[in-house]
């Protein structure tokens, strides 16, 4: 059967400047609060094959489920992509590379495999520059701005709101 | 604390302060406000036909050979002149798809130009 047409990928990019070491160490610690991304907590075994969780601050909801594709410290990280809100959908691939450059890091995030089966990828590209800019801004300058601190502080009040899909034992049992 | 909005906002500073976030930074430390950061995306778009290779890749990516027919009385070369100045400012990326090379725009610049003006609060 012939893949469904693939629609144009989310690329995005920021140039951050720290060194490519700290972006690095940044997008892909685990167990932690990632205030760049939504404040989720990633949770993944950094080698190909490996699972990989975006979770909620509490740990009762899943929002990302997908799998290592390629880690090579400290340029490239990919791994494929189920969005847990939308509920189930066909993998997509989220690539993340880094550049070193003159006083800092170019940081260019693809998010790509979209077809007519995905939801709003115009969605996703607005969710990634947003992710790409509060990573510029959490490494710069450890702060980040009021809407996103005031948003921030509204999510646990509002998280029953979330589609079942991403309570966890939903994810578990939809086999992820 | 300075009281420039509603007053709900002492009220959601006691909510910012309850969920691990740090103190309001001062508004000269934000990342785009800081001198030569943006300089290189200024540049680019000051210039009417760099914002209409914008206009064109806005609606999505496209290939060197069918954006430079899409700009009209510019050589192929001129239009590639402009993308070289898009590309150091960070607005277009170019990604090869097999032998041609296919331009992307890249919106991150100007959503850090929307949040510089615009977007303080909700919206």
């Amino acid at each position: 059967m012939p893949d469904a047409a693939q629609l144009a990928p989310v690329i995005v990019s920021v140039d951050i400047h720290v060194p490519i070491r700290a972006v690095w160490d940044e997008i892909t610690k685990t167990g932690q609060i990632q205030r760049a991304i939504y404040n989720t907590v990633l949770e993944c075994d950094l080698r190909p094959g490996a699972r990989l969780r975006y979770y909620s601050l509490d740990k009762k909801r899943v929002f990302v489920v997908g799998e290592v594709l390629e880690v090579t410290p400290p340029r490239m990280f990919k791994h494929t992509y189920h969005f847990m809100m939308n509920g189930v959908e066909p993998p997509t691939t989220v690539t993340w590379e880094l550049a070193e450059i003159a006083g800092g890091t170019r940081v260019t995030l693809t998010h790509e495999g979209f077809t007519a089966a995905h939801k709003a990828a115009d969605k996703q590209a607005a969710g990634w520059r947003e992710i790409v800019g509060l990573l510029k801004a959490e490494l710069e300058t450890g702060t980040l701005p009021l809407k996103t601190r005031l948003m921030y502080g509204m999510m646990g009040a509002t998280m029953f709101m979330l589609p079942k899909t991403t309570k966890v034992a939903e994810v578990e049992r939809a086999g992820f | 604390m300075r009281t420039r909005g509603p007053a709900i906002l002492t009220i959601e500073y006691h909510v910012i302060i309850s969920s691990h976030m740090q103190r309001r930074p001062p508004e000269r430390n934000r990342p785009s406000r800081r001198p030569d950061d943006l300089e290189p995306v200024w540049r680019a778009l000051a210039n009417a036909t760099r914002r209409e290779i914008l206009d064109l890749l806005s609606e999505g990516p496209l290939p060197t050979g069918e954006l430079a027919d899409a700009v009209p009385n510019l050589s192929r070369f001129a239009v590639m002149q402009h993308l070289r100045v898009l590309e150091e400012g960070g607005l277009v990326i170019r990604r090869k798809d097999g032998r041609r090379t296919v331009n992307h725009l890249n919106a991150a610049p100007i959503q850090l130009i929307h949040d510089r003006w615009v977007s303080r609060w909700w919206t």
